[in-house]
């Protein structure tokens, strides 16, 4: 369609070109849009040569036919009730997509301006069509809009997928906890049967690995849950209090890592308004992050205090800092340091610990230099609004 | 509550294992224990058992109904039945379990099971 030749008449290019320049006439005819001129009420009384030929009418049998019996039945009605009304109010209309059937009955995409002459009592006297071919326009517009359905046809498909990835994973996680369940039951009933030593060991580093299980499911659900919409929620209950929960938290993961040195500093007089079950696994994220990667032969620290108007739970350890880099980082999920790539977890231990410290409308901060790696909890106590 | 007539506890749980924890954990300390592994099995017993004074049930298991419902069955046959629901998913309060019950989360401290026990049947 945007062939050149389209654009030139056979026979008026060899002689005197450069005489048709400026020639008017001929700038008219064979311009490179189609022109119409028609009386007020839309009848045709001239159409150029261009016009013409794409449309495959002879340009004198185009006098006296109505513009709008040109278009097709859609364009005809688009004409009728928006096109010649806003002409008229407006005095002009322009880049109207309109398709115009050809002489042969084939529908053909235009651009269409159009102005309205009026005479000096402002009546209108002509109107005057310039009409751009649109194929390829058209099929532009056509591909764009099938590539935007199949673009989002795909998103859709891909949020569908990822829910249902997270569906699987929590009911994963979900029924893994009850054969956990069983293998922590069992492990306590044997311990209470007469073992000797051996068996004894055993049967605390399975206890260990228990804990370390339902560590990780416990994460991996609150991330699904998090991800399909439910959020970390609380349970908020200040009679437990806060000091047996952390307490066990502790001797759990002490028994993961035996050989290491927890120093605890809880000073915690009156009751913490938080889910117990929540802070406690936020200090299990932390704890369980200092003893991978503080180092092995610095005691880790926990402090632990409270006042009427704040809660802060510190956990530090020694060893190298982290980098700055890794540092804006920490709290995202499945972030796993930048250090080698053996390092051990899923990487959404402390984005669940930072999610806790959020629903509890607290922080979780991290500092780290040559002498320690801290990170801070804190949250406001007290407040009517809490 | 007589100190002869030691209390008897039904306890509702479908895993085996975690079942026989809490069976020996009550049983230490001093109640008559009987067993269900499923609501269905509860209900059967509860009839045929009067001495029964606490139920004491999982929520979630597989059957014609979870904890909760087979609490409600209970509370509404058996009015003077104390009750303790226990669960690994949920954190209820009690406002959920009927009458006076009472919930504890699971895993199980010694300890923590037996205070609850005690504070469900002085309630």
């Amino acid at each position: 369609m945007s062939d050149a030749s389209d654009l030139v008449p056979p026979g008026a290019a060899a002689p005197a070109q450069s005489g048709l320049i400026d020639d008017l006439e001929d700038l008219f005819e064979n311009a490179p849009c189609g022109y119409l001129a028609t009386d007020k009420d839309g009848r045709i009384v001239r159409a150029n040569q261009t016009f013409a030929r794409w449309t495959g009418y002879e340009a004198a049998a185009l006098t006296g036919r109505r513009f709008s019996d040109l278009l097709s039945i859609g364009g005809k009605l688009f004409y009728e009730t928006h096109f010649a009304p806003m002409l008229h109010i407006q005095g002009s209309f322009n880049e109207v997509a309109l398709e115009l059937l050809t002489e042969d009955g084939r529908k053909l995409p235009f651009l269409v301006n159009a102005i309205e002459r009026r005479d000096a009592r402002g009546h209108p006297s002509f109107i005057r069509f310039t009409l751009f071919m649109a194929v390829e326009r058209r099929s532009y517009e056509r591909e764009l809009v099938v590539e935007r359905d199949e673009a989002k046809a795909a998103v859709k498909a891909e949020q569908a997928e990822s829910e249902l990835r997270e569906q699987f994973i929590a009911v994963l996680g979900h029924d893994l906890r009850n054969p956990l369940a069983s293998i922590a039951s069992g492990v306590r009933i044997l311990q209470k049967e007469n073992l000797g030593d051996r068996a004894r060991k055993v049967l605390s580093l399975m206890d260990g690995s228990v804990v370390r299980a339902s560590g990780l499911i416990d994460n991996v659900l609150d991330f699904a849950r998090g991800r399909l919409g439910g959020g970390i929620n609380l349970t908020r209950n200040t009679r437990e209090p806060l000091v047996p929960v952390l307490e066990q938290v502790v001797s759990e993961l002490r028994s993961i890592a035996p050989e290491r040195l927890v120093e605890c500093n809880f000073a915690i007089s009156g009751p913490v308004d938080c889910d117990p079950a929540r802070i406690g696994q936020l200090l299990s994220n932390l704890l369980g992050n200092a003893l991978t990667h503080g180092a092995k032969d610095v005691p880790v620290r926990i402090e632990a205090w409270a006042d009427e108007s704040r809660f802060l739970l510190s956990v530090a350890n020694g060893g190298a800092p982290i980098s700055e880099a890794a540092r804006g980082r920490l709290f995202e999920p499945f972030y796993r340091g930048d250090g080698p790539s053996d390092t051990p977890g899923l990487g959404l231990g402390l984005h669940i610990a930072a999610e806790i410290a959020r629903a509890h409308g607290g922080a979780l901060e991290a500092r780290s230099d040559a002498n320690e790696t801290c990170f801070t909890f804190t949250m406001p106590l007290g407040s009517s609004d809490v | 509550m007589n100190a002869q007539t030691p209390i008897t506890v039904l306890i509702v749980e479908d895993e085996t294992l975690v079942r026989m924890h809490g069976v020996d954990i009550l049983e230490e300390a001093g109640f008559q224990v009987i067993e269900a592994a499923s609501a269905d099995d509860a209900l059967v017993l509860l009839r045929s058992h009067n001495e029964i004074g606490l139920l004491f049930s999982d929520i979630d298991m597989p059957g014609s109904m979870n904890g909760l419902e087979l609490a409600r069955v209970v509370h509404a046959q058996w009015p003077r039945m104390r009750l303790l629901l226990t669960s690994g998913h949920h954190n209820l309060t009690e406002s959920s379990i009927p009458d006076d019950g009472e919930f504890v989360g699971k895993p199980w401290t010694e300890g923590k099971l037996i205070a609850m026990v005690q504070a469900v049947m002085a309630a």
